[in-house]
C-alpha cells in the first residue's frame, strides 16, 4: 500500500526497549498488510473477494473489520461504503483501525506517551518529550509547506481526509463519480478509527458534510474542514492551539 | 410553545420517526441555506411506499421523537393500516439540541412522510445555540509549521512523503 509511518516515543526508557516497542508496530502492521491489502493475492481480503473464503473461516480480525464497515454505513447514511466501488474494499477503515491498535499494543507495553503518523492519519497519547501537549499541525490544502491550523493533544486522535494528494480517490456513493465541494476533512476525537472513517464519508457527502460533521461533535467528534473554493469552518471545540 | 392537545392515540413504529432533524432557522455560518419549515399539513403527499425509508437519517440515534400522542388536524378516511389520514404533530420534546416538534402524514392508514422542526416563535430563546450543531466559518490560514510534531494530511504515497511537511519534520529529528 506504500504508506509511511512515522513514530515517536516520548518515554524515559532505555534505547533498545523503545526500539522493540518501535518493531513490534510494524509487526502488527505488516500483520495488517497481509491479511487486508486489496493489492496482495493471497491476503484475506483478496480471497474474500474471489469467494475463496468461507465464513466460518473468517478471522476475528476480519470479522471486526467487516461489522465495523457496516455500523459505518449505516452510521454515516450510507456515505461510507467499503463497496462503494464494486467488491469489498474496507482499506478507508482499516488504515485508522490499525494504527489505534498499534498505540493500544504499546499503552499494554508500557507506553504512555507517543504517537504515530500513518500516512496522515496520527494517534497520539500523552505528552511531547518537552512535556507539553503533542502539536500537529494540519495541512494547508494548497500549500504543501504550510498549515491551515495546529492543534495541542495528549490523548487522541487526528485523521484527515482530502483530495488534494490521491485526487479523486473519494467516490460519491449516490453517483458512483468523484464526489465534489470539499477538498479537506479533518476529524478529531478519541478513536482513529471512527475519526478517519468520518473523515471519508464527511469527503464524499460534499458540502453536506459540513453539517454532518457538526452533529459528531456532540459524540466527541471535532473537526476542521475547507471547501473547494477555499472556504474553512471548524467546530467549536477544536483543540486548536492559539 | 404551544401545547398539543392529545387526542389520537397511535404508536408509531420506531425508526421512522428518527429522522434527521432539519433547522428551521437558518444559521449564518451554515453553507448551506436551511431547508424552510416543512409543514406536511401544505405539502404533496408522497408516492407510496415509503413508510419507514424515506427520511431515516440513519446516524440519529436519538429518542427524542415525541410519542404518539397526537391532535388531528384532518381526519379521513377509514384506516387501511390502522391510522385515521391526516397530518399529525407530537408533543415537543425535548433533548440535548433544543425543543423538537415532530409531524407526521397518514395516508390510506399508513405513515408516509414525518418531519422534524424546532420552533421558530419567541420559544427559540429556548434554544441554546450552541446546542444546535454547525461548523463555524473561519478565514483560512497558512502558517508556517513552527514547533509542530507532526503533519495530519490526506494520505501521502511514499513519494509524496519525501517532499512532506512530516518527512521534513522527521528528519529534523533523527
Amino acid at each position: 500500500m506504500g504508506t509511511v509511518v512515522s513514530i515517536e516515543l516520548a518515554d524515559d526508557r532505555p534505547d533498545p526497549e523503545l526500539r522493540e516497542l518501535i518493531d513490534d508496530v510494524c509487526t502488527w502492521l505488516h500483520e495488517v498488510d497481509a491479511r487486508f491489502s486489496t493489492y496482495k493475492d493471497d491476503s484475506e481480503v483478496s480471497r474474500l473477494r474471489r469467494g475463496e473464503l468461507a465464513f466460518a473461516d473468517f478471522s476475528p480480525d476480519m470479522r471486526h473489520v467487516l461489522d465495523a464497515c457496516a455500523d459505518l454505513w449505516r452510521d454515516t447514511d450510507g456515505y461510507f461504503d467499503a463497496y462503494v466501488a464494486g467488491p469489498l474494499d474496507p482499506s478507508g477503515y482499516v488504515k485508522g483501525w490499525s494504527v489505534e491498535v498499534a498505540s493500544e499494543r504499546l499503552f499494554a507495553a508500557g507506553s504512555r506517551r507517543h504517537y504515530i503518523n500513518a500516512g496522515g492519519d496520527i494517534r497520539m497519547r500523552g505528552t511531547h518529550p518537552d512535556g507539553g501537549p503533542w502539536r500537529v499541525g494540519i495541512r494547508h490544502p494548497w500549500e504543501a509547506d504550510k498549515v491551515s491550523w495546529v492543534l495541542a493533544m495528549t490523548d487522541g486522535a487526528v485523521a484527515t481526509s482530502g483530495t488534494y494528494e490521491r485526487g479523486d480517490h473519494v467516490l460519491d456513493p449516490r453517483t458512483g463519480k468523484p464526489a465534489r465541494g470539499l477538498r479537506s476533512v479533518t476529524v478529531v476525537g478519541p478513536d482513529l478509527a471512527l475519526a478517519d472513517a468520518y473523515a471519508t464519508a464527511a469527503l464524499a457527502m460534499g458540502e453536506g458534510g459540513i453539517a454532518w460533521l457538526a452533529k459528531r461533535a456532540a459524540t466527541g467528534y471535532d473537526s476542521a474542514v475547507v471547501t473547494d473554493d477555499g472556504r474553512a469552518f471548524s467546530s467549536t471545540n477544536l483543540p486548536a492551539s492559539v | 410553545m404551544r401545547r398539543s392537545t392529545a387526542a389520537a392515540v397511535g404508536t408509531l413504529t420506531g425508526a421512522a420517526l428518527i429522522v434527521g432533524v432539519r433547522l428551521s432557522v437558518t444559521a449564518p455560518v451554515v453553507p448551506v441555506a436551511a431547508p424552510p419549515v416543512v409543514d406536511l399539513a401544505n405539502s404533496v403527499p408522497s408516492a407510496k411506499p415509503s413508510a419507514t425509508a424515506s427520511k431515516a437519517a440513519g446516524s440519529s440515534k436519538k429518542k427524542e421523537s415525541a410519542s404518539a400522542s397526537a391532535s388531528a388536524s384532518a381526519s379521513k378516511k377509514a384506516p387501511a393500516g390502522g391510522f385515521k389520514d391526516g397530518v399529525y404533530k407530537g408533543k415537543g420534546a425535548k433533548n440535548p439540541y433544543g425543543t423538537i416538534q415532530v409531524q407526521i402524514r397518514v395516508e390510506d392508514g399508513e405513515v408516509t412522510a414525518a418531519e422534524a422542526s424546532y420552533p421558530t416563535t419567541g420559544d427559540s430563546a429556548t434554544i441554546n445555540p450552541p446546542a444546535i450543531a454547525t461548523l463555524k466559518q473561519e478565514t483560512l490560514k497558512a502558517k508556517t509549521a513552527k514547533d509542530v510534531a507532526a503533519v495530519s494530511g490526506a494520505t501521502f504515497t511514499s513519494k509524496s512523503y519525501q517532499e512532506s511537511l512530516q518527512a521534513a519534520l522527521d528528519s529534523a529529528k533523527a
